[in-house]
């Protein structure tokens, strides 16, 4: 469902030398699969997650979501592939209910699917209670929910999530995190990216840590693992190794 | 080269358009835009219910026209244009809502015409109230004529200046403001008054020759400023205001779709 081979993406920094931010990933998630992206700050995950939301052009390799390469075919890639940020951007003048009805309008559904599909979110969400309230008047929590009903407007198959946590705390982080379960139960291919690693250990098939714009480690947390470890103490060695 | 232009961008939906143009609108309803708003409206009718009382009620009808004229479709199109088109991409990018729109499947070009729509409607309003207001308290010839001319002129002015701003506001998204406040200066007031090839590219030498031709000026025009005004019929100035902002409008969109912000640029 989602597939990177080979990526690499390149800034110019602005004295006009280039800075390469990823450098060679490759990575694959299945329907029905979640794949955490861990990384620290500036590891390239946030660049690798936006090349799949064909938000950046890459600079060589390919990525596809649903088959449809973000080059050759970014609108097929756009209509198949949902997109959550650390920051939520969600307008404060605006309810729930506005926001997943403008996104679906722009994601070209007509009034009457618009107003089905903003419904279900809303109660899937558990947003129903303040549907109709701005969205600046409600919880970080309930924000996060927001970003991700607007991401499931149009029921895309893949998700992208770029550290969706990090605004919650302990009780936001955990529903939200459940309910990326129950989209994985659906059969949505979902790959997250985060550098809390205790929240997402236990709720992904696969992982893949990145370093420095590189790959240093793929795998099951059991293949990850030594015994009696953490993914944290995995991830340590991983990149330290790397750093070496 | 048109067709490859064409091929490079993703074509607008209707729907999408619509959406982020009512989106656009209501970010505007905010107590300090509504604020602002309010005083563009009343802005022009102070200024001429003071140029009454200055020329003590003889304040010459033709003289009003024009003041009417540098102060509507000039001045309060512009500076609502300015505040609500220029900052079309940085807004977003400093909202962090530049990622969730663009990854639509015609996300950058509804952005683009959603807010070119919002800010058309928006400024248009404010323009035509304003217009109602000053004509309360201003004499002017053919009173019956004026606000028919003057809201032709408004419509043209937001639709033309608005294409124009949405050129800086994609190329120079984190300056758009004072880039366009530049080209405001120096394409539409220096080269629009130029009299060579340069000006029948501006909005301003097509609304200064539709005043005239709207107003019936054109036989008793001086010939000083003859020279600031064009020889085509009305009909071909309005076409040509239509032709710039379509040049306008699809040059930003190809450029818009081409457009990468890494991340450290946003918010």
């Amino acid at each position: 469902m989602i597939e990177v081979v080979d990526l690499v993406k390149d800034y110019r920094a602005g004295d006009g030398s280039v800075v390469r931010a990823v450098d060679g990933i490759s990575l694959h998630v299945a329907a029905g699969e979640t794949v955490g992206l861990l990384g620290a700050n500036g590891a390239g995950k946030t660049t690798t997650l936006r090349v799949l939301a064909t938000l950046l052009k890459p600079t060589s390799g390919t990525a596809r979501v649903a088959d449809y390469d973000v080059v050759a075919d970014p609108v097929g890639v756009r209509r198949n592939l949902g997109y959550v940020s650390a920051t939520t951007g969600v307008p404060d003048r605006l309810t729930p209910r506005e926001i997943f009805t403008s996104f679906g309008r722009l994601h070209g559904l007509d009034r009457d699917a618009t107003t089905v599909r903003v419904e279900h979110l809303l109660d899937a969400l558990d947003l129903a209670s303040c549907a109709d309230r701005p969205a600046g008047r409600l919880s970080s929590g309930q924000r996060q929910r927001i970003s991700l009903g607007r991401a499931l407007v149009h029921d895309p198959p893949a998700l992208v999530l770029d550290e969706p946590t990090n605004a919650l705390d302990v009780l936001g982080a955990r529903d939200l995190l459940a309910m990326v379960g129950q989209l994985r139960a659906e059969g949505h291919a979902i790959l997250i990216s985060t550098h809390r690693l205790h929240e997402i250990e236990h709720r992904c098939d696969r992982f893949v840590i990145v370093h420095m714009g590189r790959i240093v480690a793929t795998g099951t947390r059991d293949e990850l693992v030594a015994d009696g470890a953490g993914l944290e103490d995995a991830f340590f060695v991983a990149v330290s190794r790397r750093a070496l | 080269m048109t067709l490859r232009l064409l091929s490079l961008m993703q074509m607008p939906s209707l729907s999408g358009t619509l959406a982020v143009a009512g989106f656009q609108l209501r970010r505007l309803l905010t107590p300090p835009r509504l604020a602002m708003a309010a005083l563009g409206a009343v802005f022009p009718a102070a200024v001429m219910l003071a140029a009454g009382r200055a020329s003590r009620g003889r304040l010459d009808p033709d003289l009003a026209v024009v003041l009417l004229y540098v102060l509507i479709p000039e001045g309060v199109c512009l500076l609502g244009l300015l505040v609500t088109m220029s900052p079309v991409v940085s807004d977003e990018l400093e909202r962090g809502t530049w990622v969730h729109v663009t990854v639509r499947p015609a996300g950058r070009s509804s952005l683009l015409l959603g807010t070119f729509l919002a800010s058309i409607v928006w400024t248009g309003v404010v323009a035509i109230v304003a217009l109602g207001l000053a004509l309360m308290v201003t004499r002017v010839w053919h009173p019956e004529a004026v606000p028919v001319a003057f809201s032709g002129l408004i419509i043209l002015s937001c639709v033309g200046r608005a294409a124009l701003f949405a050129l800086p506001a994609v190329i120079m998204p984190k300056r758009a403001l004072v880039t366009s406040v530049g080209v405001a200066i120096v394409v539409e007031y220096l080269a629009g008054v130029l009299p060579a090839v340069v000006n029948q590219a501006t909005v301003s030498l097509r609304l200064r020759t539709l005043l005239v031709e709207w107003m019936g000026w054109r036989r008793n025009l001086p010939v000083e400023v003859q020279l600031l005004v064009d020889t085509q019929p009305a009909w071909i100035q309005v076409v040509a205001v239509f032709v710039v902002a379509i040049v306008m409008l699809t040059a930003a969109l190809s450029i818009l779709e081409r457009r990468q912000f890494p991340p450290s640029e946003e918010v």
